[in-house]
């Protein structure tokens, strides 16, 4: 008998610069079962956190996440401010909740533009990174930084919006609009997208309850559920809106929950920035002074999903426990029903379909086969897989 | 469900529990002795449809504190289970055979703070190295490890 020799194929590719290590156990095409690994890059933020001030934490949450950097240091206020019962300016509300709404636009464009790359349509791509870029610039405008804007402080926020600022933030939007009508368009209607995406990687509402899945992921799957909306915080009660939701579960509900969830961002902001010029300048905080024993517990509702912070205070001035669960650890372990049974193909999709977001660094992802454990694909070449089969759709 | 007729079905159904309290605006503590966990996540999962969020572990002067945390999304309240361990026996019975979605969070807890949970289906290393010490738990306190 011939000596089996196996050749692994290059080193691991990092699929979103992510730390998850899946194992996808295949039988010929079709993927049989998940195995994920984690902890590849602990950073013990928890731990950390019980070492800093109730100030300092604001800090250190903010870069849990590098995308969603501002669903952390929401989630903590809205727990911190619980604990003493302190009610924020109404400036303040709309200041948080433009902030928190201008992330989730970037967050699905970002997301958008990724799964497009993974269809093989780069054009996709190339748009919603390019119209991603002014909202980042108006990042700019309010905090002076493109990405962790340490905006929050304990009983309000650190920077105000003034008057000049509002016009060219609305410019922005006002020019956003018509492009994303050109995306959600280009994204809604192309029967390739379609035929790769529709019935694919599909969650039932039963599994999202299983497994605690939360926002989009679940949104898609008709659960109509969202903090902003069950919880209200912020300025959410104050603007009008409403929850997107779509029944069918796949792939492609995803995708057009956030898309749609866009235009809501969209009209959540103008109408803060309405509210604004109401207000009167100045009074973005209230003094906090100390913040006695107790429990607070606080959410918000990140571009991926609830965010959950719980803090216990003995009265010092720093937290006793702090347990943070991003929306990702919940939504993730649902890749047992999405793609177990699908094709390998279609496994990068269905697993960047929830937007997985493993809080900064490499993920690796590889095809083995289900009877003898090797390795037959890497990362990369599930990327090439899924966008080879796009290409065969295109052509036939 | 109004927190009221949870509250008083909740007492009505487990008599043993003795203290329920708003910890705050719209959360809800239940304290509850470990045997009633598993009746108690089945009609709050199951029964009620309450969503399941997460479980925080911490260690306490009196024992550990395992916190599980559901939510009910039709009126925004947060209801809590609280199971008070021992110092001395960490074990409590796995959650996983009612919700599925625990199993990674409980093997994070018996990596971070070493609670066994019992018929766990698979209670192994979560975030931590296979190689990191056996016995060394980063939030365990200082106050359990004297009493040892």
């Amino acid at each position: 008998m011939a000596k089996k020799t196996i050749v692994p194929i290059g080193p691991y590719h990092p699929l979103l610069e992510e730390p998850e290590f899946f194992k996808l156990y295949c039988d010929g095409e079709i993927v049989k079962d998940v195995v994920w690994e984690t902890g590849y890059n602990h950073r013990g933020i928890e731990k950390i956190c019980e070492s800093k001030t109730f100030e300092q934490v604001f800090y250190v949450v903010e870069r849990i996440c590098g995308i969603c950097s501002t669903s952390h240091p929401f989630a903590y206020a809205n727990a911190i401010e619980s604990i003493p019962g302190v009610e924020i300016p109404i400036r303040a509300k709309y200041i948080r909740s433009i902030v928190g709404e201008l992330e989730r636009i970037h967050s699905h464009l970002l997301w958008m533009g990724l799964a497009g790359h993974f269809l093989g349509y780069n054009t996709v791509f190339m748009w919603a990174w390019k119209y991603r870029e002014p909202v980042l610039d108006m990042f700019e405008i309010i905090a002076g930084n493109r990405n962790n804007y340490a905006m929050f402080t304990i009983g309000g926020v650190r920077r105000d919006i003034e008057e000049e600022k509002i016009k060219p933030l609305q410019d922005v939007l006002d020019k956003l609009k018509p492009k994303m009508d050109l995306l959600v368009g280009a994204v809604m209607d192309d029967p390739v997208i379609h035929a790769r995406t529709k019935g694919v990687g599909v969650l039932t509402a039963e599994d999202i309850h299983d497994f605690g899945a939360v926002g989009p992921t679940a949104r898609a799957s008709g659960v109509d559920i969202d903090i902003r909306r069950d919880d209200p915080y912020a300025a959410y009660d104050l603007v009008d809106w409403k929850v997107i939701t779509m029944p069918e579960g796949d792939i492609f509900a995803k995708a057009a929950v956030r898309l749609l969830e866009i235009y809501e961002s969209i009209s959540i902001i103008e109408q803060c920035l309405k509210g604004l010029k109401k207000e009167q300048e100045g009074g973005i905080k209230n003094k906090v002074k100390t913040i006695p024993p107790g429990i607070g517990m606080g959410r918000a509702e990140a571009p991926r999903g609830e965010v959950f912070h719980f803090v216990k205070s003995d009265g010092a001035n720093r937290p006793v426990r702090h347990k943070i669960r991003a929306p990702s650890y919940t939504c993730i372990p649902t890749f047992r029903k999405s793609v177990v049974g699908g094709t390998i193909a279609d496994a990068a999709l269905a697993t960047a379909a929830v937007d997985p977001c493993y809080c900064c660094t490499e993920r690796m992802a590889q095809a083995y086969d289900y009877k003898s454990g090797q390795m037959i694909y890497n990362a990369a070449d599930l990327v090439k897989l899924s966008q080879q089969k796009t290409q065969v759709l295109k052509n036939s | 469900m109004a927190i009221e007729d949870l509250k008083r079905n909740v007492n009505e159904k487990f008599p043993e529990i003795k203290e329920i309290e708003e910890v705050n605006k719209k959360r809800l503590m239940i304290f509850i002795p470990r045997e009633l966990l598993h009746p108690m996540a089945k009609y709050l999962f199951e029964d009620l449809k309450y969503r399941y969020v997460i479980v925080t572990a911490m260690d306490s002067q009196d024992g550990y504190e395992i916190i599980y945390h559901f939510s009910d999304d039709t009126s925004g309240w947060v209801i809590n289970l609280n199971v008070l361990l021992p110092h001395d026996k960490p074990e409590i019975e796995s959650l996983v055979p009612v919700i599925k979605g625990v199993e990674w969070i409980e093997r994070e807890i018996f990596d971070l703070i070493g609670i066994t949970f019992l018929n766990h289906p698979n209670l192994k290393r979560f975030l931590f190295a296979e190689s990191w010490k056996d016995g060394e738990y980063p939030f365990r306190r200082k106050h359990t490890e004297e009493k040892k």
